[in-house]
C-alpha cells in the first residue's frame, strides 16, 4: 500500500463505516460492532504499516486538491507526534468498541451510536492528521459536532440534552475562534500549510498580529480541553453513555486543545504572552480542578474534573516553553488517556453492574468484583502518581520542570507549590475513589446485585491497565522510542536530552512526590466522614457553578438580549415600516442633492404659464390633495376626487400631444374606479371619532412627522420629475424610434410601434402582469368572506324592500328590479356598439391612437355595463364568459407570434410587415404585429372580466349555514 | 449558441414558463396532476437549459468566442431594442433558480398545490419573471420583470390563504407595491439623464454625464437602489421579510429564497457595472453604503434568528442573514471575495430552501390553531375536505431522516464545516484579509477587519439558534412527535441538500467558476463591448410601401 492510500484510508475507512453502520438494522448489536471493531483495527492497521517510514524519520504526505488555488488542500501528514496519536486515537477506540458492545443495552438503538462514534474516529484522526490548518479546523468542528450527537444519545434524559448544549456551544464557540486565529496565521505566513506555518516562527512571533492570533487560537484550544473558565462543559458531558466519556472524555476529544497547543508550541511558545496566557489557565485548571474532583460524589464526575485537572497540568507543561517541559507534557498526554480511559470503564462497569454511581451509595464492592476492584486500584494509583506506574513517571519530569525558573515572574514562584499541592488533592480523590466504593461495609439498597462484569467488558480495562504498568516499570524499553520519535518530531532540532527511568536518584521532585502521595493519603481520610454524606460539589464553591453563569451569559447573549434589540431595531406593523421606506428614498436622492449642492440640473422655471393648462393642474391637485384627505373615511368621494385627478393627467396629455397615452388613460381611469367601486360595497365601515378627542400630544406629532415625510416626498417627487422633463432631450434612443417607426416597424403612430415592436418585449412582460394579478385577485376574492356589517345588503335596497313589503299591490324585490329600467336598457343596447368601438381602436392601432390594450379595456367596459344592467346570473345564463380560455389565448397569442419569427431564423419577436391585397378592399397595411396585439386585446379582456367576475360573484354567493346563522343571531 | 437554433435557448428560460403557465389556464383545476405533470416537465426543461447556457458561459474566451451571449430581441440592435445578456453570472442564477423550482414543486404535490387555484401558473410566471430579471440588459426592461416576478409572487405568498398569511401578505405587497415605484422613478431619471435604458450603453454613457446633471444621475441610482435593497432584505427596510416568508406556504417560501437574491443579483450587476472602477466620478458609487448596510442586515439578521421562537422566523432570519453577508462581500469590491460571496449565496440559497421545506415537515403536526372563528379568509382545510386523502403514515425512521436534514441545514447555514457554506465563507474571508490573494500581503481594509469578526459571530449564532430549535423539536418531546412525510415530500428536502454536498465535493471548480463569474463583473468592457457589439441580422424588414 503506498503512503497516499495509507493515510487517506485511515480518516476515510471511519466515515464509510459510519454510513454502513447508520443503515445496519436497529437490533444489530453485534454485527455493529465488528464493524465498528474491524474499522478501529483497520485504522490501527495502518498506523502500525506506517512505523518504518515514520522511525525512519521522515513524515508521510498525501494530498488530494480540494481548494487549492484557494489555499485549502486536503493534505494528510503523518510525523511521529501525529503518529503518536493516531496509535491511541485507533487502539483506545477499538477498545471502547469491545466494551461497548457490553455496555449498550439491547433496547439501545446502536446505529446511531456506532455510526456517530466511527465519524468522531474518522474526525479525530483527521485533525491528528491534518496537514493544513483550515481542514485541522474543519475537522476539529466536526468532532464538536460529533461529540455533541454522541453526549445528546439518551437524548430523552434531560441532562443529555443540556451536557449535548453546552458541549457544543462551547466547543463551536472555541472552534470559531479557532477559525478566526487560523486566519489571522495564515495571513501572517502567507499559507495555510502546517509545514510552511511550522517554518515560520519568527515571522509569526514577531508579527504586530501575534497576540490576537495566539489569543483566538488559545480559545480553541481551552474550550476544546476544557481549561479554566471553559472547564464546566465537562462534567455536564457526562450524561452521555460511558464508552463516549471513556473515549472522548479522556483519551480523545479534549486532548485535541493539548494536541493543538504542543503542534504549533514551536512556532506560538516562547513568549511571555504564551507564558502569561497558557501558565495562567494551566495553572488555575491543575489546581481547582483537582480541589473540586475531591469533593463530587458521581464516580464519573470525580473522573471529569480530575481529567481537568490533568490537562490542566500539561497545559502548564506547555506553557513553560522548555522543551524538556514539551516532552513532559507529550508523555502526560499519552499516559493520562490510558489510565484514565481504563478508569472510566470500571466506573461504567460500576454503574452498569450496580446501577449508580453515586459514592454515598457505593461501598465494599471489593469482595463482589475484585478482578475489576484491582485493576481499578492500579489504574487510580497511576492517577495519583503513585511510583512504578506511568502517572508517576510523567509527574515527576512536572515537577522537576516545576522547580526550574522559567520566565522570571510570580507565575513562576508559585508554580512548584501549585503542582504540589494539586497532586496532594490528586492523591486525596484517587484514595477517596478506591477506598469509597470498594472497601468498607457491604453495599446495601443498590438498584442491582453487583457482580463481575463479562470477560470481554472487563478485556479493555485489563489491557489499558496492563500497559499502566509496563509504561511504568520499563519505560525505557517500551514507550520511549516511541515518546522520542513523538517528540523529535515536534521540537526538531530542540529535542532536549531526556531518559525516562524510575530511578533518578534523591531529589528535589521525589521529595515533593512523597509530600504529595503522604499528604494526600492524609487528607483523605479526615474527609471520609465528611464526604460519606456530604452533598455534591465543594463546600462554598457548590454555589458558584460555571454553568449557572453560563446559563445566564447564554440566556442574555443568545436570547434576551437579541429578543429585547430585535423588538427595538424592528417593528411588525406596516406603517413605520413604510415610513422608513419613504424617509429612506427621500434620503437617497436628497444626499447627492446635498453633496453637489442646490442647483437641479440648471433647471430654470419658465416666466410664464398657460393659464388654461395651470388651472387644470391646480383642479388636478386639488382634487389629489382632497382624495388624500378624505381616503380614509369617505373613500367614495376619495374616489371620485382621484378620478377628477386622473382626468387632469388624462387632459396634459392630451395638451400635450400624446393622444394615445390620453385615450389609454382614460379608458384605464374609468374601468379602475368602476372596479374599485364595485369592490366598495363589501369593505368594512369606517367610524369617524374611533380616536379620542382631543387627541394626545404624541399622536399629534406622529401625525406632523408623517405630514412633513407626505409633503417633503412630495415635493421632492415634483422637483424631480420636473428637472428631468424640462432638461433638453439630449441624445435619446427615442430619435431612432421616430426614424424607424414606419419604414422598418410599418406602423406610423409610434407608441403603438414601441409598445408592439420596439419594445413587445416589455409588453408580453406587462400583458403576463395583468395575467398575475387577475389570477391573484380572483383567488383570493374566492375566499373573501365580508366583514359582518357589510353583510346585508345595502340601506337603500332595504328601504325599497320595505316599500315592496309594506305597499299591498307590490311584489317583494320589485322596486329594485324596476330601478334606473330605462338606463339598464340603454346599456344593454349599447353592448354591440362598444365592441365596434374596441373593434376600431384596435384596428387603427398600429398607425393611429389605439391599439390592443385600450381596444381590450374598451370591450371591458362593455362587459361591465352588461354586468350592471342586467345582473350576473343573467347575464351568465345567456352569454359564455370565459376569462381564463381569454386570458390563455391571448398569452399564447401573443408568445406565438413572437416564436413564429424562429421558422424564419430570426430572434423571437421580429416582426414583418407588409401590404395585402384584399379582395373588395384593397390594399392593406399587415403587419405580424397586429397578431401580437390581438393578442394584448384579448388578454387584457380576459383579466379584467376576471377581475369584475370575482367581484360580481360576491353579492351571489352563498355565505356558509354556520355563518348565516350566527349573522342572524346577532341581528 | 451563435448558430442554429441553439441561439434561441438564450429566450427559453423566460418563454418556456410563460407558455407552460398560460397553457395551464386552460386546464381545469380538478386535474391538478396534469397541471403538476405539465409543471415540473418545465423545470426540467428549465434545468437542462440552465445547464446548457452554463456550460456556454463557460467557455473559454481564448478561442475568440466571447463568453457573453447576446440576444437582440425583435433583432433590434442594442442600444434601441431589448437585450439578452448571458453571461457566467446570469447562467449561474438561471440555473440556481432551476434547481430550487423542482424541489419546490415536487413538495407542493404533498398537499399544497390543493389549497388554492392556479398555483402551478402562478410558480410557472414566478419563474418566467426570475429568469427575466436575470436575464434582461436593459433597465425598463429588468422593471418589467421584477413585476412579473412580484405579481407572481403576491399571488403565491397568498396561496393557501388564512389569517396570519393574508396580514403578512398584504404587508409584502403593500411594502413591495411601494418598492416597485421607486424601481420606476429611479429608472426613469437615469433615463432622462442619460438618454438611454440599456445596461451596457448606460456603462459607456456614465462616466460622460455632465457634472450638472450628476446630481439627477445619482438621485435616480440611489432611489434604484432603495428599490433592489428592499427586495434583497437589507435593513432597516426588512422588517416584512421574516414575517412573510414564515407565513408563505413551505413550496412558495422555499422558492421565495431565491427572491431576495434577485435583488442581491442587480445590485451586483449594476453597482459594478454602471459605478465600477471605470464609471470616472462615479466609481465606487454607493459601495460603502453597501457594505455598511450588508453588516448592519447581517448583525439585524443574527440578533433576529437568535430571537426567533418559531422556527419559520428562524428561517426567515437566515434569509437575511444570508442576503446581508453578500451584501457586505459585494461592497468590498475585491473580485475574490466577491467570487467566495457567490458561492456562499447558492449553497445558503439552497440551504435556506430546503429549511422551508423541512420546517414545514417538522411543524405540520404541533400546529395550534391560531386562526380566530370570525376569520375574513378561510383556511386551506376548508377546500381540503374534498379531496382524496393522502397523508403518509407516521415512520419512527422519518424523524432520524428529518433530524440528519435538519443537521445538514444547520450546517449549511451556519457556515460550519465541512460543507459548502463553510467553503464559501472561508473563501469570503481568506480573501478579504489576503487582498492581493494568499501570501501577497498588502492592506487588508477596514471593511475586511469588520467583514471576518462578523461572519464567523453570525455563523455561530446561527448554529447555536438552530441547535438549540432543533434540541426542542427533535428530542426535547418526551414521546417522539413523527409528523406523516409523504416520499414526496422529503426527496426534495434530500435533493435540496445533496446539491449542497456535490458543491462541497466539487468545491475546486466551482470555485473557480465564481472567480471568473466575479473577475468578469469587475471588468465590465468585454460585457460592454459584446453586447453593444451584437449585429443584427440582415433583415426582411423591406420597408413597406407607402
Amino acid at each position: 500500500m503506498t503512503d497516499d492510500t495509507l493515510l487517506i484510508s485511515m480518516v476515510v475507512l471511519p466515515f464509510v463505516g459510519a454510513i454502513i453502520a447508520a443503515f445496519l438494522p436497529t437490533m444489530a448489536r453485534n454485527a455493529e460492532s465488528w464493524l465498528a471493531g474491524t474499522v478501529a483495527l483497520a485504522a490501527l492497521g495502518c498506523a502500525f504499516l506506517a512505523y518504518p517510514a515514520i522511525a525512519a524519520g521522515g513524515a508521510l504526505r498525501a494530498e488530494i486538491p480540494w481548494l487549492a488555488s484557494f489555499g485549502l488542500t486536503l493534505a494528510f501528514r503523518m510525523d511521529g507526534f501525529a503518529w503518536l496519536f493516531a496509535m491511541l486515537v485507533s487502539g483506545i477506540g477499538f477498545l471502547v468498541v469491545l466494551y461497548a458492545r457490553y455496555y449498550m443495552s439491547p433496547e439501545d438503538p446502536v446505529p446511531r451510536f456506532f455510526s456517530f462514534f466511527l465519524a468522531f474516529m474518522g474526525s479525530m484522526l483527521g485533525i491528528v492528521l491534518s496537514g493544513n490548518l483550515i481542514q485541522l479546523v474543519i475537522f476539529w468542528e466536526m468532532t464538536s459536532i460529533f461529540s455533541f450527537l454522541l453526549i445528546g444519545y439518551w437524548y430523552h434524559n434531560a441532562s443529555a440534552r443540556e451536557g449535548a448544549r453546552i458541549s457544543l456551544t462551547v466547543t463551536a464557540t472555541g472552534g470559531m475562534a479557532l477559525l478566526g486565529g487560523v486566519l489571522l496565521l495564515g495571513h501572517i505566513v502567507g499559507s495555510y500549510d502546517l509545514d510552511e506555518v511550522l517554518s515560520s516562527g519568527n515571522l509569526i512571533r514577531n508579527h504586530p498580529l501575534y497576540l490576537p492570533a495566539l489569543i483566538l487560537i488559545l480559545l480553541g484550544a481551552f474550550t476544546k480541553s476544557a481549561q479554566f473558565p471553559f472547564h464546566f462543559w465537562l462534567p455536564n458531558a457526562m450524561a452521555a453513555p460511558t464508552p463516549v466519556s471513556a473515549y472522548l472524555h479522556s483519551a480523545t476529544l479534549v486532548k485535541a486543545g493539548v494536541f493543538l497547543m504542543a503542534r504549533l508550541w514551536p512556532v506560538m511558545a516562547g513568549t511571555p504572552e504564551w507564558f502569561w496566557l497558557v501558565g495562567v489557565a494551566g495553572l488555575s485548571s491543575l489546581l481547582i480542578a483537582a480541589y473540586f474532583a475531591i469533593f463530587q460524589q458521581d464516580l464519573k464526575g470525580l473522573l471529569a474534573y480530575s481529567t481537568i485537572s490533568h490537562l490542566g497540568l500539561i497545559t502548564t507543561l506547555l506553557s513553560l516553553s522548555s522543551p524538556l517541559g514539551a516532552v513532559a507534557a507529550i508523555f502526560h498526554m499519552v499516559n493520562h488517556a490510558t489510565f484514565k480511559a481504563s478508569l472510566f470503564m470500571a466506573a461504567g462497569i460500576i454503574d452498569h453492574e450496580t446501577g449508580t454511581r453515586d459514592m454515598r451509595r457505593l461501598s465494599g464492592l471489593f469482595r463482589f468484583m475484585p478482578i475489576t476492584a484491582t485493576l481499578a486500584m492500579v489504574a487510580s494509583a497511576a492517577m495519583a502518581g503513585v511510583p512504578l506506574l506511568n502517572g508517576f513517571l510523567s509527574k515527576e519530569m512536572f515537577f522537576a520542570e516545576a522547580i526550574e525558573t522559567h520566565v522570571p515572574s510570580i507565575l513562576d514562584t508559585v508554580t512548584p507549590y501549585v503542582a504540589v499541592i494539586a497532586s496532594l488533592f490528586s492523591v486525596t480523590y484517587s484514595v477517596r475513589f478506591i477506598q469509597a466504593v470498594f472497601f468498607g461495609p457491604p453495599p446495601v439498597d443498590l438498584p442491582r446485585t453487583p457482580h463481575e462484569p463479562p470477560f470481554w467488558m472487563r478485556l479493555p480495562v485489563s489491557l489499558l491497565v496492563l500497559s499502566c504498568l509496563v509504561v511504568g516499570a520499563i519505560p525505557g524499553r517500551t514507550i520511549e522510542p516511541f515518546l522520542r520519535l513523538g517528540v523529535t518530531s515536534v521540537l526538531g532540532e530542540a529535542t532536549p536530552e531526556f531518559s525516562l527511568a524510575v530511578w533518578h536518584g534523591l531529589n528535589v521532585p521525589l521529595v515533593m512526590s512523597v509530600i504529595a502521595l503522604v499528604g494526600g493519603a492524609l487528607l483523605s481520610f479526615a474527609l471520609k466522614r465528611y464526604l460519606a454524606t456530604s452533598r455534591d460539589g465543594p463546600p462554598f464553591f457548590r454555589r458558584v457553578k460555571g454553568q449557572r453563569i453560563f446559563d445566564r451569559l447564554m440566556a442574555l447573549v443568545a436570547n434576551d438580549g437579541p429578543r429585547f434589540l430585535e423588538r427595538y431595531l424592528s417593528t411588525r406593523r406596516l406603517q413605520p415600516q413604510l415610513r422608513l421606506l419613504v424617509a429612506a428614498a427621500i434620503l437617497a436622492a436628497f444626499l447627492p442633492l446635498w453633496r453637489q449642492g442646490p442647483g437641479l440640473g440648471g433647471l430654470t422655471f419658465p416666466p410664464v404659464f398657460d393659464p388654461i393648462f395651470t388651472l387644470v393642474w391646480v383642479v388636478g391637485t386639488v382634487c389629489a390633495v382632497i382624495a388624500a384627505y378624505q381616503a380614509k373615511f369617505h373613500r367614495l368621494a376619495a374616489l371620485a376626487l382621484l378620478g377628477g385627478a386622473g382626468l387632469s393627467v388624462c387632459i396634459s396629455f392630451v395638451w400635450l400631444s400624446a393622444p394615445d397615452l390620453a385615450l389609454t388613460q382614460l379608458l384605464v381611469e374609468i374601468v379602475t374606479t368602476v372596479l374599485i367601486l364595485l369592490g366598495l360595497r363589501w369593505l368594512p365601515k369606517r367610524v369617524e371619532g374611533a380616536m379620542p378627542v382631543p387627541l394626545s400630544l404624541t399622536t399629534r406629532l406622529q401625525r406632523l412627522r408623517d405630514l412633513i415625510l407626505a409633503v417633503l416626498a412630495g415635493l421632492g417627487m415634483m422637483l424631480l420629475s420636473y428637472a428631468v422633463m424640462m432638461r433638453p432631450a439630449g441624445q435619446t434612443i427615442g430619435a431612432y424610434f421616430l426614424e424607424r417607426a414606419y419604414t422598418e416597424g410599418g406602423g406610423t403612430n409610434v407608441v403603438n410601434v414601441i409598445l408592439v415592436d420596439f419594445r413587445g418585449f416589455d409588453t408580453l412582460g406587462e400583458i403576463t402582469v395583468l395575467a398575475i394579478v387577475a389570477l391573484t385577485v380572483f383567488a383570493l376574492l374566492r375566499r373573501f368572506r365580508p366583514a359582518p356589517d357589510s353583510i346585508p345588503p345595502p340601506m337603500q335596497q332595504q328601504i325599497q324592500r320595505k316599500f315592496d313589503v309594506a305597499a299591498p299591490d307590490r311584489d317583494d324585490g320589485a322596486t329594485l328590479t324596476d330601478y334606473l329600467y330605462v338606463a339598464s336598457v340603454i346599456m344593454q343596447w349599447l353592448f354591440p356598439i362598444v365592441i365596434v368601438l374596441a373593434l376600431y381602436l384596435f384596428l387603427r392601432g398600429h398607425d393611429l391612437p389605439g391599439g390592443g390594450f385600450a381596444a381590450g379595456i374598451a370591450m371591458t367596459s362593455a362587459f361591465i355595463m352588461q354586468y350592471m344592467a342586467v345582473g350576473t346570473r343573467w347575464l351568465e345564463d345567456r352569454l359564455r364568459v370565459l376569462p381564463l380560455v381569454w386570458m390563455g389565448f391571448g398569452l399564447l397569442l401573443a408568445t406565438a407570434t413572437g416564436l413564429g419569427s424562429w421558422l424564419f431564423g430570426y430572434p423571437f419577436l421580429t416582426s414583418h410587415s407588409r401590404y395585402l391585397e384584399i379582395p373588395l378592399i384593397g390594399e392593406v397595411p399587415a403587419a405580424t404585429a397586429l397578431l401580437f396585439d390581438l393578442g394584448v386585446f384579448s388578454l387584457v379582456l380576459g383579466a379584467t372580466v376576471l377581475m369584475l367576475i370575482a367581484i360580481a360573484h360576491q353579492s351571489i354567493r352563498r355565505i356558509g349555514p354556520a355563518r348565516a346563522a350566527n349573522e342572524a343571531e346577532e341581528t | 449558441m451563435n448558430g442554429g437554433w441553439t441561439v434561441h435557448l438564450m429566450v427559453a428560460p423566460i418563454l418556456l414558463p410563460l407558455v407552460v403557465g398560460a397553457a395551464l389556464l386552460f386546464v381545469n383545476e380538478r386535474r391538478r396532476r396534469l397541471k403538476a405533470a405539465f409543471g415540473a416537465a418545465s423545470s426540467v426543461a428549465l434545468l437542462l437549459v440552465a445547464a446548457a447556457l452554463l456550460r456556454f458561459a463557460d467557455l473559454p474566451a481564448e478561442a475568440g468566442e466571447a463568453t457573453t451571449g447576446v440576444y437582440l430581441l425583435g433583432n433590434w440592435p442594442a442600444p434601441f431594442g431589448i437585450v439578452l445578456v448571458v453571461d457566467r453570472l446570469s447562467a449561474l442564477m438561471l440555473l440556481l433558480t432551476a434547481v430550487l423550482a423542482l424541489p419546490a414543486q415536487v413538495f407542493a404535490l404533498g398537499r399544497w398545490h390543493r389549497a388554492a387555484p392556479h398555483f402551478h401558473s402562478l410558480f410557472q410566471f414566478l419563474l418566467m419573471g426570475v429568469n427575466g430579471a436575470f436575464l434582461t440588459g436593459d433597465l425598463f426592461n429588468l422593471f418589467v420583470f421584477f413585476e412579473v416576478m412580484l405579481a407572481a409572487s403576491y399571488g403565491l405568498v397568498l396561496h393557501g390563504s388564512g389569517r396570519r398569511r393574508v396580514k403578512a401578505g398584504m404587508h409584502y405587497i403593500v411594502i413591495n407595491l411601494v418598492a416597485s415605484f421607486f424601481l420606476l422613478i429611479g429608472v426613469a431619471l437615469i433615463y432622462g439623464v442619460t438618454g438611454t435604458l440599456n445596461m451596457a450603453d448606460l456603462a459607456l454613457r456614465i462616466p460622460a454625464v455632465a457634472p450638472e446633471d450628476r446630481m439627477l444621475l445619482e438621485a435616480g441610482a440611489a432611489i434604484l437602489g432603495i428599490a433592489f435593497l428592499t427586495k434583497a432584505g437589507m435593513w432597516p427596510l426588512n422588517f416584512w421579510l421574516p414575517t412573510a416568508y414564515a407565513a408563505a406556504a413551505a413550496p412558495v417560501a422555499a422558492m421565495f429564497a431565491i427572491l431576495t437574491k434577485v435583488g442581491v443579483y442587480i445590485l451586483l450587476r449594476l453597482s459594478l457595472l454602471l459605478f465600477g472602477e471605470g464609471a470616472g466620478a462615479f466609481a465606487g458609487f454607493g459601495a460603502d453604503w453597501l457594505t455598511v448596510g450588508g453588516m448592519l442586515t447581517v448583525v439585524f439578521g443574527t440578533l433576529g434568528v437568535l430571537a426567533a421562537r418559531s422556527l419559520g422566523r428562524l428561517t426567515g432570519y437566515c434569509v437575511l442573514v444570508s442576503s446581508g453577508t453578500v451584501l457586505a462581500a459585494i461592497g468590498l469590491e475585491d473580485p475574490a471575495v466577491a467570487g467566495g460571496a457567490l458561492f456562499y449565496l447558492v449553497s445558503s440559497t439552497l440551504a435556506l430552501s430546503a429549511l422551508f421545506l423541512l420546517v414545514e415537515l417538522l411543524e405540520r403536526d404541533l400546529e395550534q390553531p391560531e386562526d380566530e372563528p370570525d376569520q375574513v379568509f378561510a383556511d386551506v382545510e376548508e377546500d381540503l375536505e374534498d379531496e382524496e386523502d393522502e397523508v403518509g403514515v407516521p415512520v419512527p425512521a422519518t424523524l432520524a431522516v428529518l433530524g440528519l436534514a435538519f443537521v445538514g441545514c444547520t450546517l449549511l447555514l451556519a457556515g460550519m464545516p465541512p460543507l459548502s457554506g463553510f467553503l464559501g465563507k472561508f473563501v469570503m474571508l481568506s480573501a478579504a484579509l489576503n487582498p492581493n490573494g494568499l501570501g501577497g500581503g498588502g492592506q487588508v481594509s477596514w471593511q475586511g477587519w469588520l467583514l471576518v469578526p462578523l461572519l464567523i459571530i453570525s455563523g455561530l449564532a446561527t448554529m447555536i439558534a438552530m441547535m438549540r430549535a432543533g434540541i426542542r423539536r427533535l428530542w426535547a418531546p418526551p414521546e417522539p412527535i413523527v409528523p406523516r412525510v409523504l416520499i414526496r415530500e422529503a426527496v426534495p428536502v434530500a435533493v435540496l441538500l445533496a446539491v449542497g454536498v456535490v458543491l462541497t465535493v466539487l468545491a475546486d471548480p466551482v470555485m473557480r467558476y465564481m472567480a471568473d463569474a466575479a473577475a468578469a463583473l469587475h471588468a465590465p468592457t468585454s460585457y460592454v463591448e459584446t453586447v453593444l457589439g451584437k449585429e443584427r441580422l440582415p433583415g426582411p424588414r423591406s420597408a413597406p410601401s407607402p
